[in-house]
C-alpha cells in the first residue's frame, strides 16, 4: 500500500484507467498522481521537478485534458482515463507530436519532454490549427530549461503540418 | 550560411536519445529503482552560521523502518569534497556555515519515515554572526569562517601605469555592474540510486559532468580504492556546470554501504535550491578612459565576488572572470584585481559561461558608454580597439591565433539588426510607451580549464564481438547532444552507418578517463580523439579485412556495414563488421590519450583557444510598466566547423535563453544567509512566452590554413554576450543605463505622459 496510506491510515481505493488499462490501487484519497504513476505503477515517464504546478514536468491527461500530476489528487481521478506519455506512443511509431519533437530538435535532455509533448498533444486535440498567442499560452507552463523554445516553436508548427497531412 | 534545419540537409539528424526522450522510454537515473530500497534524505543546518552544540539522533534511530542515521562520526575517510580544495564538509562536525550545510542523513523504508526520521534529529546550534556580505566579510574584523580566512582567492593583472594612463584619457567612464545569484534550475534535481554489489564494490548512479573525480572523491570520503566504485553518470535532466560537483553522492554511498541495501535519493526542489551552486553574485568595478579619438588608453577593474561557505571551483570562477573583463581590446594601460570571499550565503560555483557572464556585461557596457560619451557609433568604437588576429591573448599569453574577432565583427555590422539601427528613421507608435531598441555584444571566450589545471583528454575506437563499432568516451551526455555529435562524427570521418555504431559513455568501469564534460570542451576532444585514432583504426581494420579477404589493405574501405571496395563506390559488402570481428587475430582497439591544448605561459587559468561571439539584439521596453521583452536576436559564432548543426543550433538558443533570464527575471533571492527563493514560482526561468522573437545563428567555420585544434567549444558562449546586448538595448530605446541585473523594471518606468501633462499644468 502506498505509504500516504500508510501515514494517514485512510484506506482509500483509486479505481482508473491508466493508458488503457483499468487499476484498482490502494492509496490514500490525497495521494499524488504523479507519485500514484511513478512509484506505484513504475511509469516514470512523468517527471517530477517543482511540484508546485509551476513546471510541467509531470504532465498528464486525464479525461483528455491536461494536468499537473504533482497537484492532482487520486480521489480526484476517480473513474478518470489517464494517458502518461507512456500511452501515447501508437503501435504505427511515434505520435506526429513526437516524430515533430525529434525531426526538429525539440529537446535536448528530454527532461521536460514529456510535459512537453503531452501539453502539445492536449493543444491540437482542442485547437488543431494554434496561433502563436494559443501556443506561447498553451505551453507556458511547461518549462524548458535547454532548449530556449526554438526548437519547441519548430516542432510545434511541424506537428501542425504533420497531423494535416497524416490526418 | 544562417544555421538551420533547410541549410543543414543530411547533416540535420534525429538525435541518437531522440526516441528514448519524446516516448519517455529513457530512464533517468533518478527514475531507478531497485527491490528492497530504501530512501534517503540529508537533514540540512536550519542556520547560516553557528556552531553545532550537539546532536542526538537516539530518537530517529529508534523509529520503526529507519534503517541509518549517519553524522560526521560515521565517515570512514575524508570527511569533505570539494573538486578543487576539499574544503565542503560531508557532514558538519563543529560550525554550519550555510542553510545547505549537512548535519546527519537518514535511510528508511519509505519516503514518509525518512522525513519523520529527520524530524527527530536534534540538534542544538550556538548562533554565530552571519557573514552576508562579501565585501562585510574581506574587513578585518569579520568573523572569520576558515583557518585562511575570508579571501578564497585573489587575482591580479598589470600593465602599463593605469594612474598615468588616466592622466592621459580625454574621456572616463566608471560604472559598478551587479549581476545576480543565478540558478541553474536543471528540470532533473539531484539524485540518483547507490547499489552495494555482493562482491563488496559499491555502484552509484547518480548525474555528474565527470565521473572519474566523483569517483576519486568518494573513494577519499569512504576509504575505499577508486577501482571499488563504479560511477554511472548519463543521462542527465540538464546540468549547466551545477552536478559537476559532488551533491548528494556521499549521503546515497555512505547509506548504501552502512545498511547493505540500495539507497535513493532525489532532491526536492527546495532541497536542490538550498544546497545546490548557484552562478557567483559579482560586483564589478571598472574605470575606462579614452584619449580623443577612442582609442582604450586604461582600463581597470575590480572584481568582488560571492563565493559562499566553501571553494568548489569559485578561485577558477575568479581566474575566468579576471581574465573576461580584460577581453578582446587593447589597452596601453590595464590593472584589474579581483577577489572571491567566502560568505555565509548560499554556495557559488560552476556555471555554464563560468565568470565569463559577469565580467563580459560589465566589460561590453563600458564599451557602449564610452562610444556615446564620444559620439561614436558602439561598433565602430570596439573595431577601433578590438585585437589584431596575431595578438596575445588577454593575459598576455600565447593562443591559437583565428580571424574570430574579426569576422564576428563583420558579421553583426552587416546583419539585418544592425544595419536596422543605423538607418532608423523615427517612427511614430500609436502606442507611445513601448519604445524599441538594438544593441550588440561582443566577446571572446575561453575554452578548456586553461594553463596549470590538468585537463586530459582521450578516447577509444574497438570492434566488439558482435561487430559494432564501439566508441568509447568518459564524457557525459546532459542534453547538449553529445552522442549525436559523437555519432555524426563517426559518419561522416569514418564512413559508417548510423546502425554500425555503439557509443559508450558515462561508466567509469568501462571508459577511459577523458576527462571532464565541461568548459565547453567535449566535442573538440572527441573531434581530436578522432583524428588521432583514425590512422591506426583504419590499419587494423583494413589490415584485418585484408587478410580474410585476400584483397590489399589499400583496396579497400571502410563504409555502411562493412568492408567494400574503394573503387567502384556502392559494390556489393566485402566483409561485414560482424564477420571481421568474427575473424582470427588480436582485438580490434585503438586508445589515444592527450591534453586539451595549453598556451605556453606560466598564469594560471589563461586559455589557448577562444570562440569569438557578438550578438545584436532588438528589444522593447514598455516604459509604463517597466518590463523588456527581446523581440529578435542575431548570434554570430566563430568556433570552427560546425559539428553538429542542430546541435550547435541548440546550444546557441539554449544558452541565449538562459542570458535572457540572467538579464531579465532571474535572481535567487537571499536575506541574511536565507534563501527567499525556493521554488520555481518566484524564481523566474523564462517560458516560452519570453521566448517569441526569431533567434538567428551564423556559425563562421573558416579557420586559418593549418590550424590543427578544429572546433572550439560553443557550449557557453551563446549564454555571454547576450545580457550586455539588452542593456545596450535598452539605453537605446529608454535611455536608460542599466548596470544591475536582473534589470528591475521601477528603472525603466517612465511617468505617463498624461500625467506629465497633468503635471504642467499643476
Ligand atoms: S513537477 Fe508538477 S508542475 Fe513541476
Ligand atoms: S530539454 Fe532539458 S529541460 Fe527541456
Amino acid at each position: 500500500m502506498n505509504e500516504h496510506a500508510v501515514r494517514l491510515g485512510t484506506p482509500y481505493k483509486l479505481s482508473c484507467s491508466v493508458n488503457g488499462s483499468r487499476h484498482e490501487i490502494e492509496t490514500a484519497p490525497s495521494a499524488r498522481l504523479l507519485s500514484i504513476l511513478r512509484d506505484d505503477l513504475a511509469l516514470t515517464g512523468a517527471k517530477r521537478s517543482c511540484e508546485i504546478g509551476r513546471c510541467g514536468a509531470c504532465m498528464v491527461l486525464v479525461d483528455g485534458k491536461p494536468v499537473n500530476a504533482c497537484l492532482t489528487m487520486a480521489y480526484q481521478c476517480s473513474g478518470k482515463s489517464i494517458t502518461t506519455i507512456e500511452g501515447l506512443s501508437t503501435i504505427n511509431g511515434n505520435d506526429p507530436v513526437q516524430l515533430a519533437f525529434m525531426e526538429e530538435g525539440g529537446f535536448q535532455c528530454g527532461y521536460c519532454t514529456p510535459g512537453m509533448v503531452i501539453s502539445v498533444k492536449a493543444l491540437l486535440e482542442s485547437s488543431p490549427d494554434p496561433s502563436d498567442d494559443e501556443i506561447a499560452e498553451a505551453l507556458s507552463g511547461n518549462i524548458c530549461r535547454c532548449t530556449g523554445y526554438g526548437g519547441i516553436w519548430r516542432a510545434v508548427k511541424r506537428a501542425v503540418e504533420g497531423r494535416r497531412s497524416s490526418g | 550560411m544562417l544555421l538551420n534545419r533547410a541549410n543543414s540537409g543530411g547533416r540535420w539528424r534525429i538525435r541518437p536519445d531522440g526516441p528514448g526522450k519524446v516516448t519517455g522510454s529513457l530512464t533517468y537515473l533518478t527514475d531507478l529503482t531497485r527491490e528492497n530500497m530504501l530512501y534517503g534524505l540529508v537533514l540540512r543546518s536550519e542556520h547560516p552560521h553557528a556552531r553545532l552544540a550537539r546532536i542526538h539522533t537516539g530518537k530517529a534511530k529508534q523509529l520503526h523502518g529507519v534503517r541509518a542515521v549517519l553524522t560526521h562520526e560515521d565517515v570512514p575517510g575524508l570527511n569533505a569534497f570539494g573538486i578543487a580544495n576539499p574544503d565542503q564538509p560531508v557532514f558538519c562536525k563543529d560550525v554550519v556555515r550555510y542553510v545547505g550545510d549537512a548535519i546527519a542523513a537518514v535511510a528508511a523504508d519509505s519516503p514518509a519515515i525518512a522525513k519523520q526520521a529527520l524530524s527527530l534529529i536534534e540538534v542544538e546550534y550556538d548562533l554565530l554572526e552571519t557573514v552576508d556580505d562579501p565585501e562585510m566579510a574581506l574587513l578585518p574584523d569579520a568573523p572569520q569562517l576558515h583557518p585562511g580566512g575570508n579571501a578564497l582567492h585573489r587575482t591580479s593583472f598589470c600593465k602599463g601605469d593605469t594612474a598615468a594612463g588616466f592622466g592621459q584619457c580625454v574621456h572616463i567612464v566608471e560604472e559598478t555592474y551587479y549581476t545576480p545569484r543565478q540558478m541553474h534550475t536543471y528540470m532533473e534535481t539531484e539524485g540518483g540510486l547507490f547499489v552495494p554489489e555482493a562482491n563488496g564494490r559499491l555502484t552509484v548512479y547518480s548525474p555528474t559532468q565527470h565521473g572519474f573525480m566523483d569517483r576519486m572523491q568518494l573513494a577519499r570520503i569512504l576509504d575505499m580504492p577508486q577501482t571499488d566504485i563504479r560511477v554511472v553518470s548519463s543521462p542527465i535532466g540538464g546540468s549547466f556546470g551545477g552536478k559537476d560537483e559532488l551533491n548528494v553522492q556521499p549521503y546515497g554511498a555512505l547509506l548504501a554501504l552502512r545498511t547493505g541495501l540500495p539507497v535513493k535519493i532525489h532532491n526536492s526542489r527546495w532541497e536542490s535550491v538550498r544546497a545546490g551552486l548557484k552562478r557567483h553574485p559579482m560586483k564589478i568595478r571598472m574605470k575606462t578612459g579614452t584619449d580623443a579619438s577612442g582609442k582604450l588608453i586604461a582600463h581597470a577593474v575590480d572584481i568582488l565576488a560571492d563565493t559562499g561557505p566553501y571553494s568548489t571551483l569559485g578561485a577558477e570562477v575568479l581566474n575566468f572572470a579576471t581574465e573576461h573583463v580584460i577581453g578582446p581590446y587593447r589597452y596601453s594601460n590595464l590593472s584589474v584585481m579581483g577577489a572571491s570571499a567566502f560568505t555565509n550565503n548560499g554556495m557559488s560555483g560552476e556555471f555554464r559561461g563560468f565568470g565569463g557572464n559577469q565580467a563580459i556585461f560589465a566589460l561590453e557596457g563600458q564599451m557602449d558608454r564610452l562610444a556615446e560619451r564620444l559620439g561614436m557609433e558602439p561598433w565602430a568604437f570596439r573595431k577601433l580597439n578590438m585585437r589584431e588576429p596575431g595578438d596575445p591573448g588577454p593575459f598576455d599569453q600565447p593562443i591559437a591565433a583565428t580571424e574570430g574577432a574579426g569576422q564576428v565583427w563583420e558579421a553583426v555590422a552587416k546583419s539585418p539588426l544592425w544595419l536596422e539601427k543605423l538607418n532608423r528613421s523615427q517612427t511614430v507608435t500609436c502606442e507611445p510607451w513601448i519604445k524599441t531598441g538594438i544593441g550588440a555584444a561582443f566577446t571572446m571566450h575561453g575554452a578548456g580549464l586553461g594553463f596549470g589545471i590538468p585537463d586530459p583528454a582521450g578516447g577509444r575506437l574497438q570492434l566488439a564481438p558482435d561487430g559494432k563499432i564501439e566508441a568509447v568516451f568518459s564524457y557525459e551526455e546532459f542534453g547538449q547532444g553529445l552522442l549525436a555529435s559523437l555519432e555524426l562524427m563517426l559518419i561522416e570521418q569514418f564512413g559508417f552507418a548510423a546502425e554500425d555504431i555503439r557509443i559508450i559513455i558515462g561508466d567509469t568501469d568501462v571508459v577511459p578517463d577523458s576527462g571532464s564534460t565541461t568548459a565547453s570542451r567535449a566535442t573538440a576532444m572527441m573531434w581530436k580523439s578522432l583524428q588521432r585514432l583514425k590512422e591506426p583504426f583504419l590499419e587494423q581494420m583494413l589490415g584485418r579485412a585484408s587478410s580474410v579477404l585476400g584483397i590489399p589493405a589499400d583496396l579497400l574501405r571502410l563504409s555502411e556495414g562493412g568492408i567494400r571496395l574503394k573503387e567502384n563506390g556502392e559494390a556489393a559488402l566485402q566483409l561485414t563488421y560482424k564477420e571481421l570481428a568474427q575473424a582470427d587475430g588480436a582485438e580490434i582497439r585503438c586508445d589515444t590519450s592527450f591534453h586539451f591544448p595549453v598556451s605556453s605561459t606560466d598564469r594560471v587559468g589563461a586559455h589557448f583557444m577562444y570562440t569569438y561571439s557578438a550578438v545584436a539584439v532588438k528589444a522593447e521596453v514598455n516604459t509604463l510598466t517597466g518590463r523588456v521583452k527581446v523581440l529578435e536576436q542575431f548570434h554570430a559564432v566563430a568556433a570552427g566547423p560546425v559539428i553538429n548543426p542542430q546541435g550547435f543550433l541548440g546550444q546557441i538558443e539554449g544558452g541565449s535563453s538562459m542570458a535572457l533570464g540572467f538579464a531579465l527575471t532571474e535572481e535567487a533571492l537571499m536575506e541574511k544567509g536565507f534563501y527567499v527563493t525556493r521554488n520555481m514560482d518566484t524564481y523566474l526561468v523564462p517560458t516560452i512566452a519570453e521566448h517569441r522573437g526569431k533567434v538567428t545563428v551564423l556559425p563562421i567555420e573558416e579557420l586559418p590554413a593549418g590550424d590543427e585544434y578544429g572546433p572550439r567549444g560553443i557550449g557557453e558562449v551563446g549564454s555571454v554576450t547576450v545580457a550586455p546586448a539588452i542593456a545596450a538595448a535598452i539605453r537605446d530605446a529608454a535611455g536608460v543605463w542599466v548596470s544591475r541585473l536582473p534589470v528591475n523594471p521601477l528603472e525603466l518606468q517612465d511617468v505617463p505622459f498624461f500625467l506629465k501633462e497633468g503635471g504642467d499644468r499643476g
